[in-house]
């Protein structure tokens, strides 16, 4: 047997019978996801101040249909994110870099009152909560309506002058229209028509991509220990290669980040139910979600021995570790959406390797994303652990083991 | 053995080097004690010798090999037993030694064997199934050195090995190591108790500052720089009229209950003895001869071993 193979079989042996690892590594998370996920079945109300943003795009260009943009423009809960191409919109807001897009179509305001009337389009982003959407629809059908019960009102006023003989023609003017004039659906892709995103679907690729970056506290606190108790400058003195003792950390600890991700998905899938949330569902692709679990665990693991390379202390390493997941995290969308960050912010967490997993992720639990979607994300990914193992090999080299 | 010619090394950002043109030679199948106080080189010296750091100037030759050359073959005939329990607490001791069997790559046939033949030379058969964690001290160092055995080392490096360990426990491991010696083992050893390296290493080197300072038999370094002493603790003070016959004896300093001459041959030596019977001095111990290792030491590193 290869000496990986020895320290790979060692490393899982020792992790077993740490129960404070395993308390961190497996307990934790799952508690994490079932908290979260039945306490934000219904996060509306979380928004807080923060705005719903929108882009609408106006084809018409009917005295009302002005009226009704500026009404809705006027709302204080709601941001426009102004207007352009309806195709790169819509693309915008499915992936959630605003909560709605509203098309206008042309010769709305003409056909508004008449039998055949066409509808306002409401798109909403797959991460956009339901009940945030619902929200957002009764804006819009209330300023649809204002200006729709105004014209009734002077079309029934033309109708009971014509009936009365002081009008000279009769308007076309059906009631029910009104029901028809706004309809929305959910970009939320799981394979299924016209389906709203459950929190559970919502929250879990961000706990998951956290809960696998945490990996790191371990990690990097046992190799410390390692390192000052003498073992690795013993291998090392062996003849073991920086290489090899990275790998055999690497390796086992990939397959722990895995299992994480297993177990997280099934508490989802299973659990979760029980205790009165919706059940997680798994989208198009398993292809995709093995790539992005292979991607963010390879970076969540290398980060972590980067980490544990660069500390001399334990206290060193747990401080590092949680505060940098901490900031990863906030940066990446996964403490704060970041649908609700300054523009400036945004671009910022674009740079953050959490923010790359859960992007990936929601693309294949929301978007109906396949391995070809995932492929950037999983790549930058990939990217950032090999540049972190580059470096950890870099100075473990240096250290020759002390 | 090992041949170690104008070796320094200096770490980055240190001011000074941990070695300055080291020039040493250990004989093939010595026991050799290297003594330091704190900073003086010696790990940086173990590491070197280990692999762990690399020559940048000078040569070291371990065998008919150059260190920086032949790397992999050395350190398949070399062990390193550092200072540190470097084992897995939570492995037992049968595993830690599977897994360090494994990991050097022994032919899977073998391993069975020599890992009961470290057990066996640490005294360790009856705690195979034992946690490393629920070991003593002392067992826990026989286990540290249990797991340099595996590869049958041509050279040993053994960096305080006996480290904060019972009376006991610490003769089993000298017993240990002069029997692993016996057989054919180069070790060097490095410790700050002195009368362990007086008890079992033929050869030492003391160095200070990066530099070896002396090197040689215990007989040599005792011999080394220092004649003989003659010392005498009094039963009763001195009176004045001992203190102003004994003011003429050269080199003689007198404190209040004791006598000291450095550096006095024997024919001093007896007429001392003889001018303290004729003054009537009531001496209750004199010693003569040469000093031990730590006064040794102590003369040439101006600095006490565990004080530093």
């Amino acid at each position: 047997m290869h000496a990986l193979a020895h320290l790979v079989k060692k490393e899982l042996l020792v992790l077993l019978r740490d129960w404070h690892a395993l308390l961190l590594l497996f307990v934790m998370p799952t508690f994490f996801i079932l908290v979260m996920s039945v306490a934000l079945r219904d996060r509306f109300a979380a928004h807080g101040g923060a705005p719903l943003t929108y882009h609408l795009v106006n084809h018409d260009r009917h005295a009302q249909t002005d009226t009704i943009v500026a009404a809705f423009r006027a709302n204080p809960g709601f941001r426009d994110l102004g207007s352009g191409d309806d195709g790169q919109l819509l693309d915008a807001v499915r992936r959630d870099r605003a909560h709605f897009l509203v098309v206008i179509p042309a010769g709305f305001g003409a056909a508004m009152t008449g039998l055949q009337p066409l509808t306002v389009r409401i798109s909403a982003g797959p991460g956009t909560e339901p009940a945030a959407a619902k929200l957002f629809e009764v804006a819009m059908r209330e300023a649809v309506s204002r200006v729709y019960v105004e014209r009734a009102v002077a079309d029934l006023k033309l109708q009971l002058e014509f009936f009365a003989g002081r009008a000279r023609t009769d308007s076309a003017f059906a009631m029910h229209a009104v029901d028809k004039l706004v309809a929305q659906r959910s970009l939320y892709d799981a394979g299924q028509q016209q389906v709203q995103p459950s929190s559970v679907q919502q929250n879990v690729p961000a706990w998951l991509v956290f809960a696998m970056f945490f990996v790191a506290l371990p990690l990097s606190t046992t190799w410390v220990q390692e390192r000052g108790q003498g073992t690795f400058a013993r291998l090392r003195s062996i003849g073991l290669s920086p290489a090899t003792l990275l790998a055999g950390k690497l390796l086992p600890y990939s397959v722990i980040n895995l299992m994480q991700v297993v177990l997280m998905l099934a508490v989802g899938i299973y659990v979760v139910p029980l205790f009165g949330g919706d059940a997680l569902a798994l989208g198009h692709s398993v292809a995709g979600l093995v790539v992005m679990a292979l991607a963010v665990s390879f970076a969540a693991v290398s980060y972590a021995l980067l980490v544990a390379n660069i500390v001399r202390t334990s206290e060193q390493a747990t401080i590092l570790t949680g505060v940098s997941n901490l900031l990863l995290a906030a940066l990446g969308g996964v403490l704060v959406p970041r649908f609700v960050m300054p523009a400036a912010m945004q671009q910022v967490s674009d740079y953050s390797p959490m923010a790359w997993g859960l992007e990936g992720f929601l693309d294949c639990l929301l978007r109906g994303g396949t391995v070809a979607t995932v492929a950037p994300h999983a790549l930058l990914l990939f990217g950032f652990g090999v540049a972190s193992l580059l470096i950890a090999g870099v100075v473990l080299g240096r250290s020759r083991g002390r | 053995m090992i041949d170690i010619r104008d070796v320094t090394y200096r770490y980055a950002r240190a001011e000074t080097p941990a070695l300055r043109g080291l020039s040493l030679h250990v004989r093939d199948g010595s026991l050799f004690g290297l003594l330091g106080p704190n900073g003086s080189g010696k790990t940086t010296l173990i590491s070197i010798l280990a692999g762990l750091l690399p020559v940048p100037r000078g040569t070291v030759r371990i065998g008919a090999h150059e260190l920086n050359d032949h790397l992999a073959e050395i350190q398949a005939t070399t062990a390193l037993v550092p200072q540190e329990y470097a084992f897995y607490p939570s492995l037992t001791v049968a595993e830690n030694l599977a897994f360090f069997a494994g990991v050097q790559r022994l032919p899977a046939g073998a391993r069975g064997d020599r890992v009961g033949e470290a057990l066996e030379v640490a005294g360790l058969e009856r705690t195979g199934a034992k946690r490393a964690a629920a070991l003593s001290g002392g067992m826990k160092r026989r286990l540290n050195l249990a797991i340099g055995l595996l590869n049958r080392p041509r050279l040993l490096l053994l960096d305080e090995p006996t480290v904060g360990i019972d009376p006991q426990s610490r003769a089993f491991i000298l017993e240990a190591i002069t029997r692993i010696n016996r057989q054919g083992t180069t070790v060097v050893y490095t410790t700050h108790y002195m009368e362990e390296v007086e008890a079992i290493c033929d050869e030492i080197g003391v160095l200070d500052n990066g530099t070896l300072l002396v090197h040689g038999s215990l007989t040599e370094l005792l011999a080394h720089g220092q004649g003989r002493r003659l010392r005498a603790d009094l039963a009763v003070p001195l009176s004045s009229a001992q203190q102003r016959a004994l003011a003429n004896v050269p080199g003689l300093t007198a404190g209040p209950m004791s006598l000291a001459i450095d550096d006095c041959d024997a024919a001093e030596c007896y007429r001392v003895i003889a001018l303290l019977r004729t003054e009537g001095v009531v001496v209750a111990r004199m010693q003569y001869g040469h000093g031990n290792l730590e006064e040794l030491f102590l003369t040439l590193t101006k600095r006490h071993l565990r004080d530093s």
